[in-house]
C-alpha cells in the first residue's frame, strides 16, 4: 500500500560522532535525500559534495579534529526547495568570515586547501553561516531549489 | 567495500594511478601517500586513471594541488583520465580543467606523453 506524502514540509534529523569515517555515510545520505526531493543524479552528486564539504569542516575545523562531538543534520523537503541545516556546538562561522578563494588565483598559484567552501557555493543555491555565541549553537545551511 | 582501494602500475615512463571508490577527508592521506610514494621514486610523469573513482572532495584535490609544482618542476606532469561525470564536474567547476590535461581514456593520455605508446 503506498501512503500518499503530504503537502506539509517533511523533515528528520540525523546525529553522527564528529568523525570523518561517517563521511560516505553522510553524503550517501544527501544523494538519496536529493532525489527523493525530486532532484536530478548530477545535481544529487553535486549535493552530496557540498554536504561533504560542510560536514567536513565542522569536524577538521570547527571541532579541530575531534572526535567525542557529535554533528547534526537536518534534511527539510518543502515544496520549493531541499535544505539540509548542519548543526554543531563547535567554533562557529560567521558568514563575514567566509572569504571564497578565486578560482582563477587558485590555478595561478596551486596550494593546499580552500576550495570546499568555494565548492558548496557553486553547487548549492544557498549556503548561510550562522553563529549563536549565547548558545554555543552553530549552523551551516544549505539550499538547493527544486527547478 | 573500503572507502577507497588504490592501484599503482607503470605504462612506459607513465605511473599510471588507480584509484578505486571514495576520496573525501577520510581517506585522502592513503591518496596522499600513493602519491607522494610515487614522487619520491622519481615518478613524476603521473596519470590518475579515475574510472573507478566515484566521488572527490576537496581533500583530494588538495593532494594533487600539492604536487603538481614538484612533478611539473621535474619535467613530469599529473594527467587525468575516464573521469565519471562527476568527477569532471568538480574539477570543471573549478577551473582546474586548465590546470590539468584531461583524456578521455588512459590510451590516449598514453599517447599525449608518450608518442611511441602502441596501446
Amino acid at each position: 500500500m503506498n501512503v500518499a506524502a503530504t503537502m506539509e514540509p517533511a523533515e528528520f534529523r540525523l546525529v553522527i560522532p564528529s568523525q570523518t569515517r561517517y563521511l560516505n555515510l553522510v553524503t550517501g545520505l544527501a544523494k538519496r535525500a536529493s532525489l527523493v526531493a525530486g532532484l536530478d543524479d548530477a545535481t544529487a552528486a553535486k549535493v552530496s559534495i557540498a554536504v561533504d564539504e560542510a560536514v567536513t569542516n565542522v569536524i577538521l575545523h570547527a571541532y579541530h579534529g575531534e572526535g567525542e562531538h557529535s554533528v547534526e543534520l537536518e534534511l527539510r523537503f518543502t515544496e520549493l526547495a531541499l535544505e539540509i541545516h548542519i548543526l554543531h556546538s563547535g567554533q562557529g562561522l560567521r558568514e563575514d568570515q567566509v572569504v571564497l578563494p578565486d578560482p582563477k588565483e587558485y590555478i595561478k598559484h596551486p596550494r593546499k586547501g580552500g576550495l570546499g567552501l568555494l565548492l558548496m557555493s557553486r553547487f548549492m543555491d544557498e549556503v548561510r553561516f550562522k553563529a549563536d555565541d549565547a548558545s554555543g549553537r552553530n549552523e551551516c545551511c544549505l539550499i538547493k531549489k527544486l527547478d | 567495500m573500503a572507502d577507497l582501494s588504490i592501484a599503482v602500475r607503470q605504462a612506459g615512463d607513465v605511473a599510471v594511478l588507480l584509484p578505486a571508490g571514495f576520496i573525501n577527508a577520510h581517506t585522502v592521506r592513503e591518496f596522499e601517500e600513493a602519491l607522494e610514494g610515487l614522487v619520491r621514486d622519481g615518478r613524476y610523469t603521473i596519470l590518475l586513471n579515475c574510472k573507478n573513482l566515484n566521488y572527490i572532495s576537496s581533500a583530494g584535490l588538495g593532494a594533487i594541488m600539492g604536487l603538481i609544482e614538484t612533478v611539473r618542476d621535474h619535467q613530469g606532469d599529473i594527467l587525468l583520465s575516464d573521469l565519471q561525470p562527476n568527477v569532471f564536474a568538480i574539477f570543471d567547476t573549478l577551473g582546474f580543467t586548465q590546470l590539468y590535461r584531461v583524456f578521455g581514456d588512459e590510451d590516449q593520455a598514453l599517447a599525449a606523453v608518450t608518442p611511441e605508446w602502441k596501446g
